[in-house]
């Protein structure tokens, strides 16, 4: 059985990386510029902010919980963090703060889910109203901008000439996320009680303090976003990042993260959020026009859920026969043992 | 012994319920203090208009939660409609009595297809209610951009008697709205509370396997009532166009946190088998009043999301809590049967 789920795990992974695939040859079949070198690269350095929101909120959902305060630490974050840079703080305090704010913002939604029981989805959907009126309360209501132009140049930094400074970050974080969960010790946690939190209990794990982390991580990565975000951008309006909640979930759910907890990894995620951030040059490519890009994902989002769905009904109706089938076998062996005929 | 544990469940409903009052009262005497203008009656009922669409999506989301699902793509449906309203009566030529038959015929449909990947295929809820918000949000956009007036714009000029469904007053001083309101607000109830679809819905959201063992098509009963989530988001669409004037795609953007909000305010367990059309019709008003008053008394209403967020965090703790403590008592009372 355990076998089982490692492999379901495994081609689902594979499922969406296949998919990435046929969608960009698809795309450049029709249209062979879009699969120069450069455009690639343009397509994997706008999904860094999606990229990074989905990697934090794929520990909650591995958890079994939600997150829907992100879209509103991300504005809060960026709008902090761009403040500061521009009445002179050093980058690094303003990171700093950023992250800081963003780990409160998870540990306050941890400590409401496990202390206070309330459940996930309610309890962010509070705090994204209160952050997200933080935000307006903290800038006035106004943009922030007349940036630094040392703050706005991190983007345009390559490594070697192609590589963008943010995706080589995001890239390894993508990695040591990934190394952190298969190989440390508590690494596993996250999956276990999404898969089972009352087993979990059982055998020792702590359960509490491994979902009050998960959200104090998503919140942290939400806040890197946010910096990203802020630099990137350039500017921050109050309303930065709303909506930005659902789409980490829709790059999570793409990339085989399933919603009911313990399925799923981060390089799902990871791919899933280029997937998701790539439709609107995709479509722009195919000479469509740009504003059936929720419409897309919309349509993506269903039907690599409903064949997912389909093809897990097919896989236990196919081990479910498989296990009668045992079973008969061996009641009529046991049968001919104690010497019945057999039928 | 079991009409006793029934007694108390529903005395507990009840308290909720009164809580709701309590705190719509408390509103009402606060901003009423703040700002005297808040207590004359067209002004208090006219409020509605505000909030009339996230009121008449909360009934049903009330109904659909109850079974244990939830449908976020109540919002995207409220501008689908709108667009759809537009372009038929405008670009197409139709009788706006016509179309507003299609309209609700959309929302419907839109309801159905989530409900049908829900029940039948057996995809979590909220995965499908987000690419159904993403699909129909999309839609409405793209539809924007085929009508003949540009998208900023939107489409207007729509005939009196249309807008006379939420601009005009029954009576003289009752705003439309209000009354369409309690018409749902009793739709609703009877339907969940008085009719034996209403027990299904309760026992699908208590235990599906157990409905499913009672010989109740189980399926169908909670395809149901997402497509009478979708009926009631696009009647909330045709009513907020009315208000408006106008269609826009991006009408029911910011609707589907405060309707969670209300349902879940009013009293319904995320996790499904409880809830009351009733406590959510007041979560609604609340909130609604809430963010009317705070307006009244000269908050700026970019910072109405602090208070609401607090509320609903507050009031769900302190709910949740009164529960947790009832559990002694439960321990108790089966010591003493022993």
């Amino acid at each position: 059985m355990n076998n089982l789920i490692r492999k379901m795990t495994q081609t689902r992974e594979l499922f969406t990386v296949a998919f990435m695939f046929v969608l960009f040859l698809g795309t450049g079949i029709v249209n062979p510029n879009f699969l120069e070198p450069g455009n690639i690269l343009l397509c994997l350095n706008g999904s860094v902010i999606y990229i990074l929101l989905a990697i934090g909120i794929s520990f909650v959902i591995t958890t079994g919980d939600i997150d829907v305060s992100i879209g509103a630490t991300l504005g809060l974050t960026a709008a902090v963090c761009a403040t500061m840079i521009r009445d002179g703080s050093s980058l690094l305090a303003a990171s700093v703060t950023a992250l800081m704010i963003g780990a409160i913002i998870g540990l306050v939604n941890g400590l409401g889910v496990t202390k206070l029981r309330i459940p996930a989805i309610i309890m962010t959907l509070g705090v994204n109203g209160v952050v997200r009126g933080s935000i307006y309360v903290y800038t006035e209501g106004k943009w922030v901008e007349n940036l630094p132009a040392v703050f706005k140049s991190y983007g345009q930094i390559t490594l070697a000439g192609f590589v963008n400074f943010f995706l080589l970050i995001t890239v390894l974080i993508v990695i040591g996320v990934y190394l952190y969960i298969k190989k440390a010790n508590n690494g596993k946690y996250f999956a276990a009680i999404g898969d089972n939190m009352g087993g979990a209990t059982l055998i020792g794990i702590p359960v509490d303090k491994a979902r009050i982390l998960a959200f104090i991580l998503s919140g942290t990565f939400a806040a890197l976003a946010g910096i990203i975000f802020a630099s990137k951008i350039g500017f921050v309006t109050p309303t930065a990042g709303s909506g930005y909640e659902m789409k980490a979930i829709a790059a999570c759910v793409l990339g085989g993260v399933s919603l009911t907890g313990g399925v799923g990894s981060v390089v799902g995620a990871m791919f899933g959020a280029i997937i998701m951030s790539s439709i609107s040059r995709i479509l722009v490519f195919l000479q469509f026009s740009s504003n059936w890009d929720d419409t897309i994902t919309g349509i993506l989002l269903i039907i690599i859920v409903v064949s997912d769905a389909l093809i897990q009904k097919h896989l236990k109706e196919k081990a479910r026969r498989e296990r009668l089938a045992a079973r008969d076998l061996k009641a009529q062996k046991a049968f001919e043992e104690l010497g019945g005929e057999s039928r | 012994m079991r009409t006793l544990e029934n007694f108390n469940w529903k005395k507990l409903i009840l308290r909720w319920e009164m809580a709701l009052v309590l705190i719509l009262v408390l509103e009402i005497v606060i901003f009423g203090s703040i700002n005297p203008r808040f207590l004359k009656i067209p002004v208090l009922l006219g409020s509605i208009n505000d909030y009339i669409s996230i009121c008449i999506i909360a009934l049903f989301g009330t109904i659909v939660m109850i079974t244990g699902g939830i449908d976020i793509s109540g919002g995207a449906i409220v501008g689908l409609t709108s667009m759809v309203l537009g372009l038929l009566w405008q670009d197409a030529g139709m009788n706006i009595w016509a179309a507003v038959a299609i309209c609700l015929l959309t929302g419907a449909i839109c309801g159905a297809l989530n409900g049908y990947l829900i029940s039948y295929i057996g995809v979590q809820a909220m995965v499908v209610t987000l690419g159904g918000m993403f699909l129909y949000s999309g839609l409405a956009v793209v539809l924007s951009t085929l009508s003949v007036s540009s998208a900023y714009e939107g489409i207007g000029g729509f005939p009196q008697p249309f807008l006379q469904i939420a601009g005009g007053r029954a009576f003289g001083v009752i705003p439309n709205p209000f009354i369409i309101f309690l018409i749902l607000v009793v739709i609703a109830y009877v339907l969940l509370h008085k009719s034996r679809y209403g027990r299904y819905v309760f026992l699908v959201g208590v235990n599906p396997n157990a409905a499913s063992f009672s010989g109740i098509n189980y399926r169908f009963v909670s395809m149901f009532t997402y497509v009478l989530s979708g009926l009631s988001a696009s009647v909330a669409g045709v009513v907020l166009t009315s208000y408006l004037g106008s269609c826009r795609a991006d009408l029911g953007n910011e609707l589907t946190m405060p309707i969670v909000t209300a349902v879940v305010l009013g009293g319904t367990a995320i996790t499904g088998g409880r809830g009351s059309i009733i406590g959510t019709g007041l979560a609604a008003i609340v909130i609604g009043l809430l963010r009317f008053g705070l307006q009244m008394a000269g908050v700026s209403t970019q910072y109405l999301d602090i208070p609401v967020g607090l509320l609903l965090i507050v009031a769900v703790a302190a709910r949740g809590a009164s529960l947790y403590m009832k559990r002694p008592s439960f321990a108790a009372k089966k010591q003493k049967a022993a």
